[in-house]
């Protein structure tokens, strides 16, 4: 589903984020990313989305070689990946519902549609009752769920989860990790970039480690620091 | 890619509201940007407007001898007429004169006249006056005439000096118009840079750069249009303010100026026409550095 082929970035600045990293993540796989902050986390969810491109190096994703698509299929790229962010990036002004209805308006998915999926996705993450609230009236585990609603809404391919619990307290954080889990059971893989050692020592799941941007680790069924 | 009408017309509508601070911002940037060269338009037009009224009341004065034959005038009328370049020629008897010569002068000077001092005359209105000089050279010195006056020098120099005044008036238009293009552009930006979460978010979700451009350049369209229809009714006003102002004083260059009102509607569609384009566009071109490249 995601492969990098020895990919290099350097920024301009001269700063190496990704040195001659290799991987590959099956369909259906739950991946956690972690390593520290400037580890190149989230220089590697930048090139997912094609925000940026490699200095050396292929990237696959579902088969494609994004590296070759035109600047006007890059649209169609992201449609496949679903992403949160840390600061949930919603849309302040617009209802929860508006916010989630949001993601299917752009890629021009019909009203009816939009009209039955939402509800839909909002009963998955359990604010079906907040449609009509505007995010500022939410706790951040609740925005944090609008965005998770927001990126599955579409159903996706891949999760991308940028520190997904970066501002959440730990028992907020497990609420969002069972939610990435469900999503995963329904066949979306599902890549957890996070510093957070909680989530991923519960989790037990597949575990890669960056460090200055290199490959340090990459363990099935891992935890967050070495040992185990 | 396909945009909804529906879409586009809810989000330029919704964001012409929220962000109505600075959609009222750029109104008013449009609306004074434009009067302002609306307004030079204006003024261009009012000059090349007295140039031809002025033009057009040159005359080519030929003063007859007192002892001339009435088939010598005739003829000279004639020959006059029939100058290509000679609108009407008109013959005007001593008493004429004397009675339009002692309206003009001060009457101390009026005073030292007499009917039969004063020299009948043909008023020739020339269709361009610059042919002043060939009736000039034509007819000076000829049997009967005792001499042609012209305006020679003072054509010249009214032509030069108008047409340079319209000259100013179009560069004043024209530069105040990129200066108008340079702020509305930066107003959208503003607008645009203060929404630039909403696109990134728009991006995210795999909206086409078509998509996000639309309804912000709807937007720019709307306050283009309407800033420039604002400017277009200030115009308006200031044509009908001066127009006012002009008939009451039938002598002043306001006068000369006058307009009719189909070349105001003309001057203010074309402010109209500028407003979308540059609304428009700009947007697009204010968009640009948000999207993929």
């Amino acid at each position: 589903m995601i492969r990098f082929e020895n990919v290099t970035k350097t920024y301009k600045a001269g700063t190496v984020a990704l040195r001659d990293v290799s991987l590959d993540i099956e369909k259906g796989e739950f991946v956690f990313v972690v390593g520290p902050s400037g580890s190149g986390k989230t220089t590697a969810i930048r090139l997912l989305l094609r925000e940026e491109v490699p200095n050396a190096g292929r990237i696959w994703v579902a088969g494609r070689d994004i590296g070759a698509l035109t600047n006007w299929r890059i649209p169609y790229l992201r449609r496949n990946i679903g992403c949160v962010f840390q600061d949930f990036r919603l849309l302040p002004n617009k209802s929860v519902f508006e916010n989630v209805a949001f993601a299917l308006e752009v890629i021009g998915r019909p009203k009816h549609v939009i009209a039955s999926q939402v509800p839909q996705v909002l009963e998955l993450v359990g604010l079906a009752r907040k449609r009509d609230n505007l995010p500022s009236e939410l706790s951040g585990g609740e925005q944090q769920r609008v965005a998770v609603a927001r990126a599955f809404v579409n159903r996706p391919l891949i999760l991308l989860a940028d520190e997904p619990t970066g501002n959440l307290d730990p028992a907020t954080s497990q609420g969002i990790m069972r939610l990435l889990d469900r999503i995963n059971r329904t066949g979306t893989t599902v890549v957890v970039a996070t510093h957070d050692a909680g989530i991923v020592d519960q989790m037990r799941r597949r575990v890669i480690e960056l460090d200055h941007g290199m490959l340090v680790r990459d363990q099935e069924r891992g935890v967050y620091g070495y040992g185990t | 890619m396909p945009v909804s009408i529906d879409y586009v017309s809810r989000e330029t509508a919704s964001n012409l509201w929220r962000n109505r601070l600075m959609t009222i911002a750029a109104i008013l940037t449009v609306a004074v940007s434009l009067s302002l060269v609306g307004a030079a338009l204006l003024l261009r037009q009012g000059v090349a407007h007295a140039t031809t009224k002025w033009q057009h009341g040159v005359n080519v004065l030929v003063f007859l001898d007192s002892n001339i034959t009435s088939t010598q005038q005739n003829s000279l009328q004639q020959e006059l007429t029939a100058l290509p370049y000679v609108r009407t020629c008109l013959y005007r008897s001593q008493q004429y004169d004397f009675n339009e010569a002692r309206h003009l002068l001060p009457p101390d000077e009026a005073q030292a006249l007499t009917v039969s001092t004063m020299p009948a005359s043909l008023r020739c209105v020339l269709q361009d006056p610059r042919q002043a000089q060939a009736v000039f050279d034509q007819f000076h010195g000829r049997p009967g005439v005792q001499a042609v006056s012209y305006p020679s020098q003072a054509v010249r120099n009214m032509e030069q000096v108008t047409k340079i005044l319209q000259w100013v008036f179009f560069v004043l238009a024209v530069i105040l118009l990129l200066s108008a293009s340079v702020l509305i552009l930066n107003t959208i930006r503003l607008a645009i840079f203060a929404r630039r979460r909403e696109v990134s978010v728009m991006k995210v979700v795999g909206a086409t750069n078509w998509f996000i451009r639309v309804p912000f350049m709807c937007e720019g369209l709307v306050q283009g249009v309407m800033g420039a229809v604002v400017a277009a009714l200030v115009v308006f006003g200031l044509h009908w303010l001066l127009d006012d102002l002009a008939s009451s004083n039938p002598n002043s260059v306001l006068f000369q100026m006058r307009m009719p009102v189909a070349e105001v509607v003309v001057t203010n569609l074309l402010v109209v026409l500028v407003g979308l384009v540059v609304g428009t566009v700009g947007s697009a071109f204010a968009i640009r550095r948000f999207l993929d490249a």
